[in-house]
Formats: C-alpha cells, structure tokens, sequence
C-alpha cells in the first residue's frame, strides 16, 4: 500500500526499476508469510466466534462422541433476556468494571505523580510493580481468600487490633462486602501495570515545559492540567479501554474467590456462560450468553474504533 | 527545579508505602506455606510462625501432583511461546515491510480479536475438542494460547520491523538473497528486542491462563498450575498451606523471569500495548 508511493530519496531510477520488479515476488512472499499465523489464527478464533453464534441459534445436545443440533431460532435468547440471571450479570459485570478501571486510573495517577523523578529503587520498584501483573489470577484469589476468611482471617484481626470492627466479618459472605472484597483484590492486582503505564507517559513529557510552566509562576494543580495531563491523555484513555475490555470477560477471580457468589452477586457474565454450558451442559443457551457478551465488547469498542484507526496510520506513515 | 526536602520525602514516602501494599500479600502468603497444619487456622493469627515446617512443600509434589502440573504448565507455555514467535516474526514482517494489500483492515480486525474474551469461543472449542478426543491432551491449550496471543505478538513485532529500512531487503535482494532468506538472516537479528517482549507477554499469559485450562483439561495428569491451585482440595477443609507452598514454587521463576526481562515487559505495556 504505503510503499509504493514511498520512494526512497537515495535511490536513483536503476534502484526504482529493480524495485518495481521484485514488487509481485515481494508481494507473494508477503502473503505466504501470512498465511500461517492468519490460518490458525481463523481457525481458533473467528471460525469459532461465528460457530458461537451458530450455536446459539440451535438446541444442542451432547451424544456419545460429538453432539447433535437442530436449528431453533431465536429461542435460547428469549430464554436468556427473560432470565434474571442473566441481567445480574450483565449489571455486574458492568459496574464492576466501569468502577474498578475508573479507580486504577485515578490510584495509578496519583501515585504515578507522586513518584515520578525519583531515580533511586528505580529497578527494584519496577520489578516489584511487574509481580502482580505476573502473578496468576488463581493465586491472587485463593491468597485473598484467606485473608477474607470469616474464622482464621488477617484482615479481621488486623482491623480488630485497630478497633476497627468489634466482631470478625464474613467478607465474603454477604454481597456487599463480597463485591467490595473482590473489587480490592482486583485493583490491588491491576494498579502497579496502570502506574507503570503512567510513568513511562509521564517520563515523555519534555523537561523544559515544566521548566517554563515554572517560569512563569504556574502552580502545581495548573501546571499538571496544562501540562503533564494534555501529554499522557492518549495513553491513560488507551490503557483503560483496554482494562475495560478485559473486564468485561473476568472469569478467573469470581470463579476461585466466590465461586460467583454469595448467591449469584459476584456472578461475571463468563462465569454465567460457563455455569450454563460446562455444568448444565445447556451449550444452546450458554452460547447465547456468550454471543451478548461478545455484542456487548464490540458494541464498546466499535466506539473507539476511529481512535484506533488514527493509530494504525501513524505507525505506517512512520 | 529544586524541590522543597518536604516533597522529595514525601515522595519516598508514597513509593514505599505502594511496594509495602504490592508486597503484605505475598508475605502473608509465603509465611503461611511454612506454618504447620494447626498454626494455618488459628485465630488470633501468627504474623510470623511460630514454628517452621516444610511438611506443605513436600506435600504438594508427594500427596498432590504439583510435579505434573509444572511440567504441563512449562511444556504448553513453552512449545506456545515458540510457535508464537515463529509465526508473529513472519507476519509481523510481511506487514511492516512487504507490499501485501489490505495492511490496514488486517491489523484493525487483529486488534479487535484480542479484545474479545475467550467465552466467545469456549463452547465451539470445546465442542470440536470433544469431537477430536483431544480433551486432556496438550494440543488443546497449545492451539488457542497460540491463537489468542498471536495478534499482540504481530502488532509488537510490526512495530519493530517498521523502525528497519526498507533498503535492507532491496539490498539483500540485488545481493542474490530470497525474500526468506533476507527476512531470517538480516531482519529477524535486529529485532531481537521485540522477540524478547513478545515471547514474555506470551509466555506469561499462556502460564497465567485459567478458563481454557479449566474447561478443556480437567483430568488429574494434565492439569496446568492455576488449575491444579484452584482444585486443590481436602477432605473437610482448604488445604491452604498446600495451595500456598504451590503457589510460592510457580511464582519463583516467573519473578526471575521478571527481573532479566523487565526491560522489555515495560517496552511492551507502555509502547506495544498502548501506542500501537
């Protein structure tokens, strides 16, 4: 696309020529070397993407070594927009991402600001901030599931030891607390990536605008709004759509932290999907459930999608 | 700029606070999977043990098959990670420097796809694994891992091979050298950075991942960690001091893992991820 037009200024006519003659050998080793990771990559996730939808208009039953289906229209999603459930969790999964990507950016900018400049810790802080981005989900939850612990937890002997509580709480154990609880878990383990993502934005800004900003007598509040914040917009509102996105397909927390509950307070939309398709083998309706997952996340990022468009440009015009 | 001793101190203050909160968990963790069985639910609870045991260690390889789902986890991240790289390397190429039509669109629907969450495609895999007899088997996480880590994997190596000169392949080219040829031996080396972050951020999610684990691969001898973490279980209680000596072993090299490449992971969330 681009490099046709693109003409190198160092080379002459002769150079032009032989390029213009290797163009369609270029061309089709371009492709070949495509073909690959795009096959598995059709294979595994959009085949199966559109099969979902497939499903979802079929009833489906498990037989001894594969499944049977047959066509039933729109039927499992009746089933799925008149249950209860299924709004629950669409709510849940909604507000919860919403509030704790909200409060990621917010705790990540703040502590961002507050440690940008220091240069000494600087590789111990980063490998630290990077633990928690590593750690696998399932450790998070069952570690903080036994800080929660109603009987034998921390948490309540630390708050009690502050005279904070008086008797130990079930954390877990009613939905408040429960959703509150996962929520802590949640933004304990996704701040530190925000703050580094912040950092290395703030880390761009050039040295000689807060220079002048000083200069001419700004004060903190103005010379953050002015300043710091215009140059790391892009990358805060980037870094939290993707967060949000994410969220909206959270399975591993609820699934070993609450098992979806109290009742179904903390049940995720992944989580409901899962539940109806691989316990109640009900693969009609559960891939309804998936299918308005998937409506729901591209709903959200068609709206960005303009955003990302002006990216890729940038990068080919590079 | 000299800043007031008050802010600089504050600013100390802050940071180490933030890597005291990132840290207590862990701790409470790690000390835990030391404690013998009747320290682990006492209340008031010890901050420190009492007494020090490595009963929960020899557990987990001994009573519990911790030794098996390491070696699943290494063998499925390692072999993904592998055809990651041997795959995003190529396309990554051939979009960044290759006259291939359609650049623009492929990499828009690339980012899009790995958006989307992995519920979308759970019950058709699921289904076509069932059909294959491939439940339980390693090709069932290698194929999707590789799959859902590729677009990532392209868009970051684009990014490299972007910042090469387009001169190199024409020059490689008169020299006699097939586009393969140059694209292995003179662009792949100088993109080594990227190769790094890549293989990282795939390996990672590939050891951290959790719904495919759980739903294509329950059977005992293929368990991966966070699915053997997750179904650990006793007769009457939580075997916590089990899940945690487990959990500590898995997290060790992935923190070493961290330390030799935290150039990269951080070139790759702020610049890949973010920048495009």
């Amino acid at each position: 696309m681009t490099s046709q037009t693109e003409a190198t200024p160092t080379s002459g006519s002769m150079a032009r020529t032989v390029r213009r003659s290797l163009q369609a050998p270029e061309r089709r080793a371009g492709y070949g070397m495509l073909t690959p990771g795009l096959l598995v990559i059709g294979a595994v996730t959009i085949f199966p993407i559109l099969y979902s939808v497939w499903m979802s208009l079929n009833h489906i039953s498990l037989t001894e070594n594969g499944f049977a289906m047959s066509f039933s229209g729109l039927q499992n999603y009746s089933l799925v927009v008149h249950s209860g459930n299924f709004w629950h969790s669409v709510w849940f999964t909604f507000y919860f991402a919403v509030v704790t990507v909200f409060l990621e950016l917010l705790f990540g900018m703040l502590i961002a600001l507050a440690i940008n400049g220091i240069d000494r810790l600087k590789n111990l802080s980063v490998v630290v901030m990077l633990i928690p981005w590593s750690l696998i989900t399932v450790i998070s939850a069952q570690m903080w599931g036994y800080i929660y612990n109603g009987v034998y937890g921390v948490l309540n002997y630390l708050l009690q030891s502050l005279h904070l509580i008086g008797a130990p709480i079930t954390w877990l154990g009613s939905a408040t607390s429960a959703v509150i609880a996962m929520m802590v878990a949640d933004i304990w383990k996704t701040t530190p990536f925000v703050v580094i993502i912040i950092l290395a934005g703030l880390q761009m800004v050039p040295k000689e605008l807060y220079e002048s900003a000083y200069l001419d007598g700004a004060n903190a509040w103005n010379t953050f709004w002015n300043v710091t914040f215009p140059m790391v917009r892009g990358s805060i509102a980037l870094a939290g759509l993707f967060r949000i996105l994410q969220a909206f397909g959270m399975f591993d927390l609820p699934y070993v932290l609450t098992q979806g509950g109290p009742g179904t307070a903390t049940q995720s939309l992944a989580v409901l999907g899962a539940r109806v398709m691989f316990q109640n083998l009900d693969f009609g309706p559960g891939s309804a459930v998936a299918v308005s997952t998937v409506i729901l996340v591209l709903a959200l990022s068609l709206v960005f999608l303009s955003a990302f468009r002006n990216l890729v440009r940038e990068g080919e015009s590079e | 700029m000299i800043e007031a001793k008050w802010k600089t101190i504050f600013r100390y203050v802050v940071l180490i606070a933030f890597l005291v909160v990132i840290l207590l968990p862990f701790y409470w963790m790690f000390i835990t999977s030391f404690k013998p069985d009747f320290e682990l639910g006492a209340y008031p609870p010890s901050l420190f043990p009492d007494h020090w045991t490595f009963q929960h260690y020899v557990e987990a390889f001994t009573k519990y098959d911790f030794g098996i789902y390491i070696r699943n986890s290494v063998v499925v991240s390692l072999i993904s990670t592998f055809l990651v790289l041997t795959f995003a390397s190529m396309a990554g190429f051939s979009v960044a420097q290759l006259p291939v039509r359609g650049k623009t669109p492929l990499l828009v629907i690339l980012l899009v796809i790995s958006m989307f969450p992995s519920i979308a495609v759970m019950s058709p895999l699921y289904m076509l694994l069932r059909n294959l007899n491939w439940l339980n088997s390693y090709q069932a996480l290698i194929i999707p891992y590789t799959a859902f880590n590729l677009p990532f994997a392209i868009w970051i190596l684009r990014n490299y091979f972007l910042q090469l000169p387009k001169a190199l392949l024409e020059a490689a080219r008169v020299d006699g050298a097939s586009i393969f040829q140059s694209f292995y031996r003179i662009y792949l080396p100088l993109t080594t950075p990227g190769m790094f972050t890549a293989a990282v951020f795939t390996f990672v999610a590939s050891w951290t991942e959790f719904f495919m684990a759980l739903t294509f691969n329950q059977s005992n001898t293929m368990r991966t960690i966070p699915v053997g973490i997750a179904l650990f279980s006793g007769q009457y209680t939580i075997p916590y001091g089990t899940i945690f000596a487990g959990s500590v072993v898995s997290i060790v090299p992935i923190i070493i893992l961290t330390i030799i490449f935290r150039k990269w992971i951080v070139s790759g969330l702020t610049s890949g991820a973010v920048k495009g």
